[in-house]
Order: structure tokens, then C-alpha cells, then sequence
């Protein structure tokens, strides 16, 4: 007796939303989670990669576009941190590096090698520093390695 | 009774927004998660992708295209991307993407091959550091 009731009730219920034309739950659970799978995404291209552009210059010579010598940044490690050397002057940080580079002239160049066991976090630092501080022209000179 | 039902429409304009999406960038989706060094760069133009990308892992193993490679396998893949470029493709360039903590001369060791035989354009590949905007 309570079964066919209830049953009697459930129709009844179910035939008063298609009147009133309720939304259809499938399609609305499809579409929310579409727009979940989109914020998903678009987050995660959120950290997207940016890159270092360099030349290639060979030790001794090579190809060369002017006849001035570009300025040399070493990068070796002292202590187990590493050191940015440009001729006489050493600097530890990158600020100090960038500050150092954009006192000299432009048009030479610059020019980076970096001692083996450098970390390459460093010779990203040398050249990250070396764009902000104005040079076009940036190479890396790879050492040979053993 | 023409009753344009909008829950399919949107569902299927979704679809196409990620697929489109999805495309566009699968070049980036197919790199493998490395730890870049933390600096700011240049944007790169989605456009244009570099003929070769080579991955440096912590170890010293390098990966072309997600795959392992040895030194001598990154020349001769650069050796023909070289010749297509000669023969009126796009020029020629070299993305290295290093893991920040691995040692110069690992990067040295591939660079000195790819002078060798005329490569002169190269990026390293960074990410942008925490806290700066854009």
C-alpha cells in the first residue's frame, strides 16, 4: 500500500518540473565541468616560460662582427657560491653585476665563460644581467671541456 | 517550434575554446617539467618555436624532444636541422632548457659541439622568478 503511494507520489512530482521546465541536471553538470577543466588549464599556462637569446663565440678568435674586443665576464666559484669576474673587479650578486656592466660601453659587447662547476643558474644570472643592463650583444664562450 | 537549446551550444563552444587552446600550445605542453633558472628574460613568441630544444638534466643527461639523447646525437640532429635551414627553411636556432642547479659544463660540453659545426644562435631557457609581475 505504501509502495504504490509512494510511486504515485514520485510520477507526480517528476510530472510538475517538466511543467514548470526545470534545467536538465546532465547537460549542467557537463558544462560545469568543462569550465572546471578550462580554469585548470589557463592556470596552469599562467607560468609560462620566457627564454635567453645568446650567441656562440668560440675561445680564441672565431667568428667576430667588429674588430673590438667584447668584455669578458668570468664566472668562478669561490667558497661554493659563485663570483662574477669582469678584469679587476669582482662582484657577488646580480645587482652589483648589472650595476658594474651598465657603466661600461655598449658597443663592444659582452662576453661570458664560466669555470666548470658553476652552477647554471649563474650564467643565466650573468646574461639576464648583462640584457638589463643594455647590451645587445651578448655571447657565451663554452669551455672545453675535459 | 524552432527553440535554439542553449546548454549544448555552450558545451560545444567550450569544446572548441580548449581544444583550440589545447593545440596552440601542445609545443609547451610536450616539454618536461624542469627546474629553469629563475630569471625574467624575453617572451617568447608563440609563433615561433626554435628548430631544437635540449633539455639538461641535474645528472647531465640530455633529452631532445623528451627523449634521452647523447652528444653525438645532438650533432647530428643539429648537423640536418643545419642543412634544412640552408635549403630555404627557417634559420637554425637551439633552445636549451638547463636545470638551474646543473653544472656549466655540461651546458659547456653541448655548446662547444654545436659551435663546432656552426651553430650560432642559442637561448637558455628560463622561467619567471616568484613575486615578479609579468
Amino acid at each position: 500500500m505504501s509502495i504504490v503511494w509512494g510511486k504515485q507520489k514520485k510520477r507526480s512530482a517528476r510530472a510538475r518540473a517538466t511543467r514548470i521546465g526545470a534545467l536538465p541536471l546532465t547537460s549542467m553538470i557537463d558544462v560545469v565541468f568543462l569550465l572546471l577543466i578550462f580554469f585548470l588549464v589557463t592556470s596552469n599556462f599562467a607560468q609560462q616560460e620566457r627564454e635567453l637569446p645568446s650567441a656562440l663565440q668560440t675561445e680564441g678568435g672565431g667568428v667576430r662582427a667588429s674588430d673590438l674586443q667584447p668584455q669578458v665576464v668570468e664566472i668562478r666559484m669561490l667558497d661554493g657560491s659563485p663570483v662574477f669576474v669582469i678584469g679587476e673587479r669582482a662582484v657577488r650578486t646580480r645587482v652589483d653585476l648589472q650595476a658594474l656592466l651598465s657603466q661600461l660601453p655598449k658597443e663592444p659587447g659582452v662576453a661570458v665563460k664560466s669555470d666548470p662547476e658553476v652552477p647554471i643558474s649563474a650564467v643565466a644570472a650573468a646574461l639576464q644581467a648583462a640584457r638589463d643592463a643594455g647590451f645587445t650583444k651578448r655571447s657565451y664562450v663554452p669551455q672545453n671541456a675535459p | 517550434m524552432l527553440a535554439l537549446d542553449l546548454t549544448p551550444m555552450i558545451d560545444v563552444v567550450f569544446q572548441l575554446i580548449i581544444f583550440f587552446m589545447f593545440t596552440s600550445h601542445f609545443g609547451q605542453m610536450m616539454r618536461t617539467e624542469i627546474n629553469l633558472p629563475r630569471e625574467k628574460g624575453d617572451e617568447r613568441e608563440v609563433q615561433q618555436q626554435p628548430a631544437m630544444i635540449i633539455d639538461i638534466q641535474t645528472d647531465g643527461r640530455y633529452f631532445v624532444e623528451s627523449r634521452e639523447a647523447s652528444l653525438n646525437e645532438i650533432e647530428r640532429l643539429a648537423r640536418s636541422g643545419i642543412a634544412e635551414s640552408k635549403g630555404g627553411g627557417p634559420k637554425f636556432d637551439v633552445l636549451i632548457r638547463p636545470d638551474q642547479t646543473a653544472p656549466a659544463s655540461d651546458l659547456d660540453r653541448v655548446l662547444t659541439r654545436l659551435s663546432a659545426i656552426g651553430v650560432i644562435d642559442w637561448k637558455i631557457g628560463t622561467i619567471v622568478p616568484d613575486g615578479s609581475g609579468s
